[in-house]
């Protein structure tokens, strides 16, 4: 028998391309975000109050990543910004190849904030490059105040925690302290907004956070 | 789960390591995981069964070594296997540390037959 070392990572091909996808969109001035949540925490209603505030400052622009259908992105097609839908086919997360084929049917002279959407997973985006500048995670207050801890991966990987659905929250069990402080245990340097997509309160903070973001992003 | 993607990635690490290491039939294949890498092992060996037959490692044995979170504190160099996801150095109470393990997905080596099979056989 012969012992051969090997110590390569399944995820460098991802990494790879993800390097070559962040290239590619800071040679046309795009800032990306990767927006991640479980199914059902309200992603695209984030999209859809948000654009239409974001679109007055940025060229916005949207991938959207599902399983199956397109329903997402005419939701947010209708709000008049340019999107492409993939469908995995069943794959749990985008990775940097599907980005990479989304890239080239965009007009990327025509945007300068890209926002993707995730497949909604716990567990899978966390391990996936895409070439984003930041990710931001998204939790409803419905899903409960346990999920930093059990999913922390996510967690850790976040610039930005959304707590989503704040609406409800006299009549679910959350605790809001325990979610920021356990979500802070594991990614100590995580901004946290509150918001409802129901009823709108919080949106202006979370597209604050954004221009911010934007900001920083292109004095680098 | 995303084992099946990854395990073409891993076929694909194993073909070339087997041939840049001198061909010889692939035996065992070594795997390192993270625990909170977000791969369940079962479906990674169950994608291994699927999918190798007809690759360089076909016939062979996956073996899987679960790898345990561990953290480095940057502030006072504390290391060690923590067995809890929080970001706080029990030695300091710095939160400026590093995860430097536990969220492996790699191919750290295969063993090989010596020779490579006669012409025609294998593969």
């Amino acid at each position: 028998m012969h012992e051969i070392r090997v110590g390569e990572d399944l995820r460098d091909r991802n990494r790879e391309i993800a390097a070559e996808n962040r290239e590619h969109l800071r040679a046309h001035g795009i800032v990306a975000l990767n927006v991640m949540s479980a199914p059902g925490a309200g992603k695209t209603s984030l999209l859809v109050r948000s654009i239409p505030l974001l679109a007055a400052r940025h060229a916005v622009g949207v991938i959207e990543g599902d399983i199956q259908t397109t329903t997402d992105a005419e939701r947010v097609a209708a709000l008049g910004v340019p999107v492409y839908q993939i469908q995995t086919g069943g794959v749990c997360h985008l990775d940097a190849a599907m980005v990479h084929s989304a890239l080239h049917r965009l007009d990327l002279d025509a945007i300068d904030l890209l926002i993707v959407e995730n497949v909604g997973n716990l567990v899978c985006p966390a391990e996936f490059d895409l070439g984003e500048d930041a990710r931001i995670m998204l939790l409803s207050v419905s899903e409960g105040d346990d999920k930093p801890k059990k999913y922390p991966l996510m967690f850790h990987e976040a610039q930005l925690l959304v707590l989503n659905k704040i609406d409800l929250l006299p009549h679910v069990v959350f605790d809001l302290e325990k979610a920021r402080r356990e979500s802070r245990e594991i990614q100590p340097a995580l901004d946290i907004i509150e918001l409802s997509c129901a009823t709108g309160e919080g949106i202006d903070r979370f597209t604050d956070w954004i221009d911010r973001f934007v900001e920083k992003a292109r004095g680098r | 789960m995303h084992e099946t993607a990854l395990m073409t990635n891993l076929l694909a690490i194993v073909e070339r390591a087997a041939r840049d290491g001198g061909g010889g039939a692939v035996r065992v294949v070594h795997a390192r995981i993270g625990e909170f890498a977000g791969v369940n092992v079962d479906a990674l060996r169950f994608a291994f069964e699927a999918l190798s037959p007809g690759t360089a490692a076909a016939g062979g044995r996956l073996e899987c070594e679960i790898v345990p979170l561990r953290l480095r504190c940057r502030s006072c160099g504390a290391d060690g296997p923590s067995s809890e996801f929080v970001l706080a150095c029990g030695a300091c109470g710095s939160t400026d540390m590093e995860i430097v393990g536990g969220r492996e997905m790699e191919v750290d080596y295969i063993l090989t037959d010596d020779e490579p099979p006669e012409s025609g056989a294998g593969r």
